[in-house]
């Protein structure tokens, strides 16, 4: 059975819609992660869920039972703060402490409970200290097990590496999977980090303007994803998007027309060509450089082709190509995707027949 | 250059703290001494001093080799410095620390239309003229049956008429300046509880807490340093206060606090007064009192503290 469901979720805030009529299902104990950019919502998701806003419409429903009025307290869900929220007052200990005083634990079963937990996220040595003589990533630690030491039905995390430097931000990373996978916890992790999301959830909400564009495992967002704000968001570098029209059996894009086949119907479409499935060659299509930018292992090249500008990588550390200088840009026409420009939506069964 | 540089420093230096300086000499400084010199004077009426001695304080303390100390004060002014210490203390904890811990409290947890008006409202009796004020409270403890407070214990409890000035002069003094003090404290709490990051209350929620934990745990702690500062600031400020005292009671015994023992001696339009020395000495010595309560308030409620430790960064 179903653990959490989101049903037609809204959250208005005056006219600001920040969660726009969210249907959303999770199973118990799995990881998912809300990946979108900031302000379209992923927080408010969070605190809806947690309780700490009441929707505006909708229901939220915990293993079946409707929860909207249920008090956060009397949710069991644990939750990890952006900015850490750990009490300035306390010692680390006290904060552990704090949400057991309102669960009728023993002292001993608490300060049990504590330590197993200390040592679970690795913090034992850090008791005594206060928040503020700790380091970010010893905060974000405190702060993680603070959120579990209740053992939440439900674990929620909101951008809880957006805060650590980029070596700590691995690491945490690797152990919060770590945790969760120990604990088996339900868990969503909300991100505007796409790599933070496609390396620690099972699947991914991709969120915009406080709508669901797609929910899918990282994979399936990056090859095959439905709109194309899925397919500008996920990827890095970002996909090329040419706009273009298909004419019969014929796309027009730029100065260029080129074949396709299938279900087409004549329509302003957008294709969508990632720069790392792009290459050069002898034959394909005509572009010269424009711009080059070494990223060490890479280089990302910008062409401007008849159909428009396209980037592409190498995988070469020292720039081959030159400025200005004539290309052949080769790509499996197949790669190619076609969005309809109108409604974001992917148009399925339409294919390139050749990109030349 | 080196030279140049450090002249321009100088001059900056002059430049910002020259005109603080100044204000400090003139409106602390001097009359701090002016006040030390007449003490030891015999300026009355006629502002002139024929002769220098200790006579104004042998009129507020007498030696007495029975007590503990050598000394004893003298009937009014040992009056003056119980109602004095009834006054602030009263005053301080019931209204300006309680009340107003109670109002910001409140406010902040409504909505904040709803806060806001609240605060608007008790804020009036500080915006408004301190004549009119005390008016407004001579009009509501009016002995006779015009006033508010009778008017109300007659017609909607059936009680007789009540004369508050004469059966509790000193609550009336600190009820009208704790209206007044309760919104300062009300004013500097709401904007440190305003200061809580909104995430701290977050998580205490889902962390289980009702309102009443969160206020002991989260918002009591974070209001340490306010709460301080009020209680330093305000039993200052109480305790050299006379203006509403002055207006409300006039230079009446039963509210002779020292404050207003020194103003009617001094410049009160009212007889007894013109005794500038006299004035001088008590001020004299509520200017000692005030430093040692300063210190002795600074220390209770400890300063430590808000110097943080250093943070130490183990990754
Ligand atoms: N308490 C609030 N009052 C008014 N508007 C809010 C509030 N919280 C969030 N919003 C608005 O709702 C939208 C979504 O916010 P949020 O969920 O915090 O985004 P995210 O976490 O994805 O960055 C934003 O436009 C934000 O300005
Ligand atoms: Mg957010």
């Amino acid at each position: 059975m179903a653990s959490i469901e989101l049903r037609h979720v809204s959250k208005h805030w005056g006219p600001t819609i920040a969660v726009d009529r969210m249907n959303l299902t999770l199973e118990d104990g799995e990881f998912v992660a809300i990946l979108g950019p900031s302000g379209c919502g992923k927080s408010t998701t969070l605190f809806l869920l947690a309780g700490i806003y009441a929707p505006t419409e909708g229901d939220i429903c915990f293993e079946g039972a409707r929860i909207n009025d249920v008090e956060p307290r009397d949710r069991n869900v644990g939750i990890v703060f952006q900015s850490y929220a750990l009490y300035p007052n306390m010692t680390v200990l006290k904060n552990l402490l704090f949400p057991l005083r309102f669960k009728n634990t023993s002292n001993e079963d608490a300060h049990a409970r504590a330590m197993e937990i200390a040592e679970l996220v690795q913090i034992e040595d850090l008791l005594e200290r206060e928040p503020s003589q700790l380091s970010g990533g010893q905060q974000q630690r405190v702060a993680l097990a603070r959120a579990l030491i209740k053992k939440p039905n439900l674990l929620l995390l909101d951008e809880p590496l957006s805060n650590l430097d980029a070596t700590l931000r691995l690491t945490m990373r690797s152990e919060i999977k770590r945790i969760q996978r120990e604990l088996a916890v339900t868990t969503i992790l909300v991100t505007h980090d796409q790599v933070e999301a496609t390396t620690m959830a099972d699947r991914i909400i991709c969120m915009k303007d406080g709508q669901i564009e797609q929910v899918d495992t990282a994979e399936n967002l990056y090859r095959r994803p439905d709109r194309i704000f899925v397919a500008s968001f996920v990827g890095s570098p970002p996909i090329n998007l040419v706009q273009g029209r298909i004419d019969k059996t014929m796309l027009v894009a730029g100065q260029r027309r080129l074949p396709v086949s299938g279900n087409t119907v004549s329509t302003n479409v957008t294709i969508g060509l990632r720069p790392e499935l792009i290459s050069t060659g002898e034959q394909g299509l005509p572009a010269s450089i424009v711009n080059i930018e070494p990223m060490g292992r890479e280089i990302l090249y910008a062409a401007q082709s008849e159909i428009g500008l396209l980037r592409f990588l190498e995988a070469t550390p020292q720039p081959r190509l030159a400025l200005e200088e004539h290309v052949h840009l080769k790509a499996d026409p197949g790669d190619v995707l076609f969005f309809d420009t109108g409604s974001g939506q992917r148009i399925e069964g339409v294919r390139l027949d050749a990109f030349s | 250059m080196m030279h140049k540089q450090r002249q321009r420093q100088a001059v900056n230096a002059l430049i910002f703290l020259g005109p603080a300086c100044i204000f400090l000499l003139v409106l602390l400084v001097a009359p701090i001494i002016v006040d030390l010199v007449v003490a030891f004077t015999d300026m009355a009426q006629t502002v002139r001093v024929s002769e220098f001695s200790n006579e104004q304080f042998r009129k507020i303390i007498r030696p007495n080799e029975d007590t503990w100390l050598g000394f004893e004060l003298r009937g009014s002014f040992y009056r003056a410095l119980a109602k004095t210490a009834i006054f602030v203390v009263f005053t301080l904890t019931i209204f300006n620390v309680t009340f107003g811990l109670l109002l910001a409290l409140t406010t902040t947890a409504l909505p904040d239309w709803l806060g806001g008006t609240f605060r608007a409202i008790w804020l009036l009796p500080r915006m408004s003229p301190s004549v009119v004020y005390a008016l407004l409270w001579i009009w509501v403890i009016d002995p006779t049956e015009r006033g508010l407070l009778n008017q109300v214990l007659i017609n909607v409890f059936g009680f007789g008429p009540i004369n508050l000035f004469i059966d509790h002069p000193m609550a009336i003094i600190v009820v009208a300046n704790g209206f007044i003090g309760a919104s300062i404290g009300m004013l500097i709490l709401t904007s440190a509880i305003r200061s809580i990051p909104q995430h701290l209350f977050f998580a205490a929620r889902a962390d289980g807490a009702g309102p009443l934990s969160i206020v002991r745990h989260i918002i009591l702690p974070t209001l340490r340093w306010p709460l301080s500062y009020i209680t330093v600031f305000q039993s200052l400020a109480l305790m050299v206060s006379f203006e509403y005292i002055f207006l409300i009671m006039g230079p009446a015994r039963s509210t002779m606090t020292m404050a207003m023992l020194a103003y009617t001696k001094t410049l009160a339009p009212q007889i007894g007064s013109g005794q500038y020395a006299y004035g001088a000495a008590i001020t004299l010595i509520l200017i000692i009192i005030g430093v040692i309560v300063a210190l002795l308030l600074y220390r209770l409620t400890n300063m430590k503290r808000l110097l943080a430790k250093p943070r130490i960064e183990v990754h």
